[in-house]
């Protein structure tokens, strides 16, 4: 542990959890603009933040020391989990920080004990959405798994910190495998975000009861625990995008200029995928739930096919 | 600087690559979509990359049938086929093919997977790779997967009109294989570009419109003392 | 000094075995279960010698008859499964203290704590076996003592056919034991272990009649069938001993075969590697549908075994292609599979015992609300869950990391098709892990939070405390060996590059700390505790309400349908002849159990066709065999003047 990884997690850390309720109002935004309304302003999930700290917490009388924990559990580990996706520059780090395997799984944990709050006041919501979120994410992974793998077969590493130090040192994509990875990558986005055609974060209708169900006893301090846990989500799922895909701007080196520079082209490059899932979203409609295993099956075709690409040519 | 991208072949072998993808994601889509009008649309694109592979291979080789295969291709399997096929269908209102013979698309993407490696295991018993070259091996593997595949598409659905647009894809997976294993003269790409007419017309006329099963076929033909066969 | 270890450990347990039937009182119960606490002491210190210092003792041999004498070797494969004795049974033991008091008669108390310590001395015996002899006769004495405590509440109807189905598949795996063995002495002329080069000759028989024998008794799919019988049926802590011990047993077996051969094939790889995937997608697909809570571990245990089989199948992959680095990291994460598993599925079946003891029935759909009535059990239990979901930074997570690892440095294999073979496994194994996430959130959700489902869990109430202390010395190792993973590997030589679980705990636990802080100090925290849950407008909430088991996993028995191949008949009956009047029905969803009905039954059908045949030639009449003398005599000379 030196300098430079204390710095890191100071600055990673820092800027995240200080845009991610940027990115999220922004696609709220353009979908209203797609909508033909104007949508609420910019700033305003930092003002719903601000609210719902102020509240009181309730707490059903079925719910256990699990719905107590949780929420401050799940921020823990989605900012372990952005300390390995580096966003400033990539600093000098021990040798596990940055795995994609310890990765997935930390992501992993977040679902697990969100599930479980689902259950833990006994309504029938909570468990609609724990049962469906649990089936289906089940569904994915294979999915996810081949992509990081396709990732770990071109980079030839298995830790984000190598990858995106290699990915930054070229101007186009090394190969054209990184391309299609992309794309499995941006489907991944959709699905563990829970945006449409899997998920509709806007409602709490029993049609989309999946992620949204299982915080409807969330309230006051833990609710905004849990809406800063998903931006960050969010947000680290586009960092590993765009630092795959486009990832001019990243230093390895701390200088001040270089910081400014990458933050400001992150910035930037993540406004406008935001602005892509947004009008992705509005572009399509959610899909039947039965009807998601056979669109997960067609991202894993693709990500085969990707991988398949690579191992024969 | 766009000239020296163009100029770079290992660029546009990586573009060709992944056209090749999208290829396949064309036909995956084709074996499982249940709307006859992104069934068209689909068959559109993928001719539309069949054209696009032919330009840049013709940047790489310099091969001038290339670029006459990629006009044709163009003019005949991406505008006037799914104009021809949209004028009926305005006629006849079909719009949704729904079940499926012997695979559900889960499956069937599976088993897609399974005939990608077999036709990578067929024909590197063939040809080696280093005959080839890399690009042309994977071409002629993709062609003959987008082969299998439309044959898949072709038990799988019910439809008439699903089955047709599955012989028109192993149609494009002939072209795809021709173009990267064989030198296609000209002349072969015509008639393989008239029998596809002489198909589409053969299908509108002789099944009972083209929103009909075989099924509603033979019970046709049964009503007409035709074929006194057994229920299917 | 290594010698004394294993000297008093023996003898420990035998005093176990033979005191409860000696001096029949709670007293000497006690007594034994004590003793096997101290056999494991001494068992832990002889294991972690030999893994550190690497010393291969090997003890004198006890010669029975000319040509029958017992050697018993150890070295470090030996000193791993030892040690995973060693940490399984100080829990259980004590664990048991209590436990033994729930059976019905002292008779039968005093058997179970007898056959307990036998069944531990057999699985000591062996993993310390150094020749052939020695192996088969303390592995019959191990099925043969599990058989008799899983037969204990031999009353009941299903665990006696239980019993039988058991009985019957553990002697199908010494036979083909017996048969691997022969073939290999055959081979050799040989009967020890150790470290042995067979010649390169063809080993097929052999490996494949060993590899079946193993296969049967580690629950290898589709070998895999007595296991949710037998599971349930028996006592917890035996189930505990049985999931968690005596199927690494088997695959201590399995390994000790393929690590002394010297030319193992490629084919031999890639068998291993499919049947462990189809195992563990499988065992953990049937799992999902349980409402038993006993009957789902069980799967689950078939689940981790196809990992762990998946892992030796990759390292002889791997092993052959000439990448040694990642030979090892998939040995090495195969075998600490094997090790965490043991730790964590003993303490979720010393947990599902508590459950079951204090509501009285194994249904899952009858529990729920423990957590308030038995905090601690769901403590430990939820320690346990979080392991096998395989979740950082527990030891679940480590072993099935390692495996992970190996697959996405594969691209250095050289034969393409085999890496197209490594992605289809690797597919299947992530699949496998989200689906026991999946699992345990039901599991854990169903049973200990929300409100009870039934009276019986309402008036739960927390088990004794020795329970309670048997459950938490194995949290505590399930614990340590997660976070001190990396260290310990190192420890033991192997230099793995994996992640250090330590350093993210303790990131965790310190960001998890600054939140708690930060959102203490920014407003005021108030908090209250409503009159109910929110029912979108219900008054009363009623535990009808709550998800169901059932109900949990029913989208994934939807996506899977497929595979579970439920069978929906009706029948009607009509009042009059052209069927419009209805009278009544009947309806029937019936889950085909398919390796039953389409593998287990035919040939058990085929049996006993055969055997009928075969008994015509037994009828009783002396006539009949003087006969049979008669033929035989004669055809001994014709064979002899002729053939001879």
């Amino acid at each position: 542990m030196n300098a430079s990884f204390l710095l890191f997690t100071l600055l990673n850390t820092g800027f995240i959890l200080l845009v991610s309720p940027l990115f999220m109002s922004l696609i709220k935004k353009v979908k209203a603009y797609a909508q033909g309304r104007k949508g609420p302003r910019l700033l305003q999930n930092y003002l719903d933040l601000r609210k719902l700290m102020q509240k009181e917490v309730v707490y059903s009388p079925n719910s256990s020391g699990i719905m107590r924990i949780a929420p401050y559990l799940n921020l823990a580990v989605l900012l372990l989990a952005s300390l390995f996706v580096p966003v400033v520059f990539i600093p000098d780090a021990p040798a596990g920080i940055g795995n994609i395997i310890v990765f997935l799984y930390l992501l992993a944990i977040e679902r697990f004990f969100t599930a479980l709050c689902g259950l833990d006041a006994g309504s029938s919501f909570g468990g609609m959405g724990s049962s469906r979120l649990m089936s289906l994410s089940a569904v994915i992974e294979p999915t996810m798994v081949i992509a990081f793998a396709a990732l770990a077969y071109v980079l030839r590493t298995v830790n984000f910190h190598e990858m995106f130090a290699i990915t930054a040192g070229s101007t186009i994509p090394e190969s054209p495998t990184l391309t299609l990875i992309s794309i499995s990558l941006f489907i991944i986005i959709i699905v563990e975000t829970g945006r449409i055609p899997v998920d509709n974060p806007a409602t709490h209708l029993e049609l989309t009861m999946m992620n949204e169900a299982m915080i409807l006893e969330q309230s006051g301090k833990n609710l905004a625990l849990i809406e800063l846990t998903h931006a960050v989500k969010q947000t680290i799922l586009m960092a590993i995008l765009i630092n795959v895909l486009v990832p001019w701007g990243l230093v390895t080196e701390l200088t001040f200029a270089g910081l400014a520079v990458s933050c400001l082209y992150f910035l930037l490059k993540a406004s406008l995928l935001a602005g892509l899932i947004g009008l992705f979203e509005s572009s399509i409609a959610k899909m039947r739930l039965f009807r998601l295993p056979s669109f997960y099956m067609m991202a894993f075709f693709f990500s085969a096919l990707t991988i398949l690409m690579e191992v024969f040519a | 600087m766009i000239s020296s991208f163009i100029a770079n072949p290992a660029f546009l072998e990586d573009i060709i690559r992944i056209l090749f993808v999208f290829v396949l994601i064309t036909a995956a889509f084709t074996l499982s979509t249940r709307n006859i009008a992104s069934l068209l649309t689909v068959y559109a694109v993928q001719s539309l990359l069949m054209v696009l592979i032919a330009i840049f291979l013709y940047l790489i080789e310099g091969n001038k049938t290339l670029i006459a295969i990629a006009a044709l291709t163009l003019v005949s399997k991406v505008l006037l086929i799914p104009l021809f096929i949209n004028l009926i269908g305005e006629k006849i209102k079909i719009s949704r093919d729904l079940k499926f013979n012997y695979l559900e698309p889960t499956a069937s993407l599976l088993v897609s997977i399974g005939l990608i490696l077999l036709a990578y295991v067929f024909l590197s018993g063939f040809f080696s790779e280093f005959i080839l070259g890399k690009l042309f091996f994977m071409g002629a593997v993709i062609g003959l997967s987008l082969t299998l595949m439309g044959m898949l598409v072709m038990f799988s659905r019910r439809k008439v009109i699903t089955k047709a647009i599955g012989y028109l894809t192993m149609e494009n997976g002939v072209l795809l294989f021709g173009i990267f294993v064989a030198d296609l003269p000209f002349i072969i790409e015509i008639l393989i570009v008239i029998d596809l007419m002489i198909l589409v017309l053969l299908t509108t006329i002789l099944a009972i419109g083209l929103d009909s099963t075989i099924e509603e076929y033979h019970q046709r033909l049964q009503t007409l003392k035709i074929w006194s066969g057994r229920e299917n | 000094m290594l010698e004394a270890f294993i000297y008093s450990a023996v003898i420990a347990l035998i005093t176990g075995t033979v005191l409860p039937l000696l001096y029949r009182s709670k007293k000497s119960r006690k007594a034994s279960f004590g003793l096997s606490f101290v056999s494991s002491i001494f068992l832990l210190a002889f294991a972690g010698t030999i893994l550190y210092t690497g010393k291969e003792p090997v003890f004198s041999a006890i010669r029975f008859l000319p040509g029958l004498d017992f050697t018993l070797t150890a070295d470090r494969l030996s000193g791993g499964f030892i040690l995973l004795i060693a940490a399984v049974v100080p829990g259980v033991s004590i664990y048991s203290v209590e436990y033994v008091e729930h059976a019905k008669s002292e008779a039968r108390k005093d058997l179970q704590a007898a056959l307990t310590n036998l069944f531990i001395l057999a699985m000591l015996m062996v993993v310390l076996a150094g020749n052939m002899v020695c192996f088969l006769v303390f592995w019959e004495i191990m099925s043969l003592s599990s058989l008799m405590l899983v037969l204990h509440d031999y009353f009941l109807e299903e665990n006696k056919k239980a019993g039988l189905f058991y009985f019957i598949m553990t002697s199908l795996s010494t036979a083909f034991l017996f048969m691997g063995f022969i073939s290999l002495f055959k081979l050799t002329g040989s009967a020890e272990f150790g470290s042995l080069s067979y010649p390169a000759n063809d080993l097929t028989l052999p490996f494949l009649c060993l590899f079946t024998g193993f296969g049967i008794k580690a629950g290898l799919v589709p070998f895999h069938k007595w296991l949710p019988y037998a599971h349930p049926a028996a006592p917890s802590s035996i189930s505990a001993l049985m999931s968690g011990v005596m199927l690494k047993v088997a695959i201590y077996g399995f390994l000790r075969f393929l690590l002394s051969i010297s030319t193992p094939e490629l084919w031999w790889g890639t068998l291993i590697l499919i049947a462990g995937s189809l195992s563990a997608v499988l065992g953990v697909i049937y799992a999902v549908k349980e409402s038993d809570i006993k009957r789902l571990l069980a799967y689950s245990s078939i689940e981790n075994i196809g990992i762990i089989f998946t892992g030796i199948g990759l390292y002889l992959i791997f092993k052959l292609e000439g990448i040694e680095s990642l030979a090892l990291l998939s040995l090495a994460g195969a075998c600490f599979h094997a090790f965490n598993h043991a730790l964590f599925k003993s303490l979720l079946f010393l947990g599902a015992g508590s459950v079951v003891h204090a509501t009285g029935t194994r249904n899952i759909e009858a529990f729920g609300g423990l957590i308030k009535r038995m905090p601690h059990t769901t403590t430990l239990f939820l320690i346990a869950s979080v392991s096998i979901a395989g979740l950082p930074p527990t030891s679940g997570f480590v072993s099935e990391m390692m495996l992970f690892q190996a697959y996405f440095y594969s691209s250095a294999l050289p034969d393409p098709l085999l890496k197209v073979l490594l992605i289809i496994t690797l597919s299947v194994l992530a699949l496998t892990s989200a689906l026991a996430a999946a699992l345990f959130v039901k599991l854990f959700g169903i049973t200990f939070l929300a409100l009870p489902r039934t009276r019986c869990a309402q008036e739960a109430t927390e088990v004794p405390k020795p329970m309670l202390l048997g459950e938490a010395v194995l949290a505590i190792f399930c614990i340590l060996s997660g976070l001190f993973s990396s260290r310990i590997l190192a420890l033991l030589g192997f230099d793995l590059g994996i992640p250090d679980m330590l350093l993210l705990g303790l990131i965790l636990v310190g960001t998890c700390g600054l939140v708690w802080i930060t959102v203490r100090n920014s407003g005021p925290s108030k908090t209250r505790i409503s009159k109910e849950t929110w029912g979108c407008g219900i008054l009363d909430q009623f535990p009808t309400m709550e998800y169901t088991s059932a109900g949990f996993s029913e989208p994934l028995v939807v996506i899977f349908k497929k595979i579970y191949r439920t069978e929906i008949s009706s029948t009607r009956t009509y009042s009059d002849t052209k069927e419009s009047i209805f009278n009544s029905g009947t309806a029937r969803i019936h889950l085909i159990k398919f390796f039953e009905e389409r593998l287990y039954l035919p040939v058990a059908y085929a049996v006993s066709l055969i055997s009928s045949q075969v008994s015509r030639m037994q009828n009783g009449k002396l006539d009949t065999y003087v006969l049979y003398v008669f033929i035989a005599v004669l055809t001994l000379m014709t064979f002899t003047r002729y053939f001879a």
